[in-house]
């Protein structure tokens, strides 16, 4: 019988050395170098998001069951006196408008999806402009980077399986990773002081719009006295879309000074 | 982390800590090591159940290649591990597409039954409705001890169906049961350590009913 401590951050058995993408027993990845470090800053800005109300929004378009299970990992949790926390599995025809409408400012959307799957790439990329924190869990070839200006479709916290990673959807790898999540989240609830509002802002963001000057994003609602209403993660502003006409809603700008300066391929709306 | 054991005397402590730093680390650390106990345990399962599921992995070709349907249950995690089951045999990502359904899910059928019959009923029900002889029932449990499984296992014994369960802990009712024809059993009590490695049994069950079915002259699930 081997034994779980479920809760517990482990203290002992923390002696191999990290190799990143090493891949586990029975061809499966480990929790390693990488993947382990992007689930710990993961972990932790969800936890922020929770202390601070958010909603956990889970979504896979390929594979439904992943987002359910991980929301009744944070509503049920399998550990008795574990906090119940509010996260839903999202399953509509046309997820992007279901997104839209659910999904508010300081809440965390966690889709799980692949590299080429167009429409977790346009729901990834909105949630920016929707202020959401984003997480997406996916194995295979990785999206590509495409530096660091706002809209780009890449989450704020890639959970990736790049090794043996046709299979990760179906061997346990990705039930792994966001048992794993929910591990390491109620661990941060540990920790109060660090989830505390002040600290939580201008940690997680390479974009903090507090503090920065660069431009941010914007998803068009419709039409406006200077040109188009947007809705921002700051709230619903409207811009002069001279140097970008013609809009429509659902097309994602980038907005500096109240000007819409370019548009930003959202992959559909 | 190191002076944990006595914060509880100091509460401003936690509530003043600023530094994400350690907790990071302290973090990423059992990430690794929770990773290594889950591949442990998968190893230990697989050396376990290796020529059980091969066992199972030709008994259920030979159900799916005389026209046999695979219906798979569960409740909670397991059920959306029954999900994946159906998603792997019926759209799979290679192989052969296989007729597969899961009992969790229509919400009309399941909240009809478990308000009206009881939750303990709402998938031995189904099979009634649905299961005839060479069908094969897959469920899926943690503690092995779900009352609505074992009594759907019962149901698919009247109904002649082929019968595999897959539990955890010491596999409880479900491993002693004998209307379950096998049972996989992962030898933990995490309930998380044991849905990955149920996950992998899957995939590998999967696979080896995908090789045997390879390995058949023609199309066996033509109907």
């Amino acid at each position: 019988m081997i034994t779980g401590k479920e809760s517990a951050v482990s203290r002992t058995d923390t002696g191999e050395s990290a190799a990143s993408g090493d891949v586990g027993v029975a061809g499966v990845p480990s929790l390693k170098g990488d993947l382990a470090r992007d689930l710990a800053a993961a972990a932790m800005a969800l936890a922020r998001r929770f202390a601070a109300g958010a909603t956990l929004w889970c979504w896979s378009p390929r594979w439904p069951e992943h987002a359910q299970h991980v929301a009744v990992e944070f509503v049920h949790p399998v550990i008795m006196g574990t906090r119940a926390l509010p996260a839903t599995a999202v399953e509509d025809p046309d997820p992007i408008a279901t997104l839209r409408t659910l999904v508010s400012s300081g809440d965390v959307l966690l889709v799980l999806g692949a590299a080429g799957d167009g429409a977790v790439r346009s729901a990834l990329s909105r949630a920016q402009a929707w202020g959401a924190t984003t997480i997406w869990i996916g194995a295979g070839p990785r999206a590509p980077q495409q530096g660091s200006a706002p809209g780009d479709p890449v989450a704020d916290h890639v959970l990736w399986f790049d090794e043996g990673s046709a299979e990760a959807p179906y061997n346990g790898a990705f039930v792994l990773a966001y048992h794993v999540l929910w591990e390491l989240t109620h661990v941060c609830f540990e920790h109060p002081g660090l989830m505390k509002a002040a600290v939580a802002e201008c940690v997680d963001d390479d974009h903090c719009i507090t503090c920065s000057d660069e431009a941010t994003l914007g998803e068009v609602m419709g039409s406006g006295p200077a040109g188009a209403r947007v809705r921002t993660a700051a709230g619903v502003t409207d811009v002069d879309t001279t140097l970008v006409d013609p809009v429509d809603p659902g097309d994602l700008l980038l907005i500096h000074a109240g000007v819409a300066i370019s548009s930003v391929d959202g992959g559909g709306a | 982390m190191s002076s944990e054991g006595t914060n509880f005397l100091y509460p401003f402590i936690d509530a003043e800590e600023s530094d994400a730093g350690s907790l990071l680390a302290d973090l990423a650390s059992s990430a690794e090591a929770k990773g290594r106990e889950s591949g442990r345990l998968r190893l230990l399962t697989f050396d376990r159940t290796a020529s059980l599921l091969d066992v199972i992995a030709t008994g259920m070709a030979e159900q799916f290649g005389n026209g046999g349907r695979l219906f798979v249950f569960g409740n909670g995690g397991s059920s959306t591990d029954a999900g994946g089951v159906v998603s792997l045999f019926r759209t799979p990502p290679w192989g052969q597409a296989l007729h597969a359904r899961s009992l969790v899910a229509e919400q009309a059928v399941l909240t009809a039954l478990g308000n009206d019959v009881g939750f303990e009923l709402v998938f031995s029900r189904q099979l009634i409705a649905h299961a005839r002889a060479g069908d094969i029932a897959l469920g899926i449990s943690t503690s092995g001890n779900s009352t609505n499984l074992v009594t759907a296992f019962a149901e698919a014994r009247r109904r002649d169906m082929l019968t595999v369960g897959l539990a955890g802990y010491d596999g409880g009712q479900m491993a002693s049961s004998p209307h379950v024809d096998h049972c996989l059993v992962v030898p933990a009590d995490s309930v998380h350590r044991i849905q990955e490695t149920q996950a992998a049994l899957i995939f590998e069950l999967w696979s080896r009913v995908q090789a045997a079915l390879a390995s058949k002259v023609g199309s066996p699930n033509d109907n």
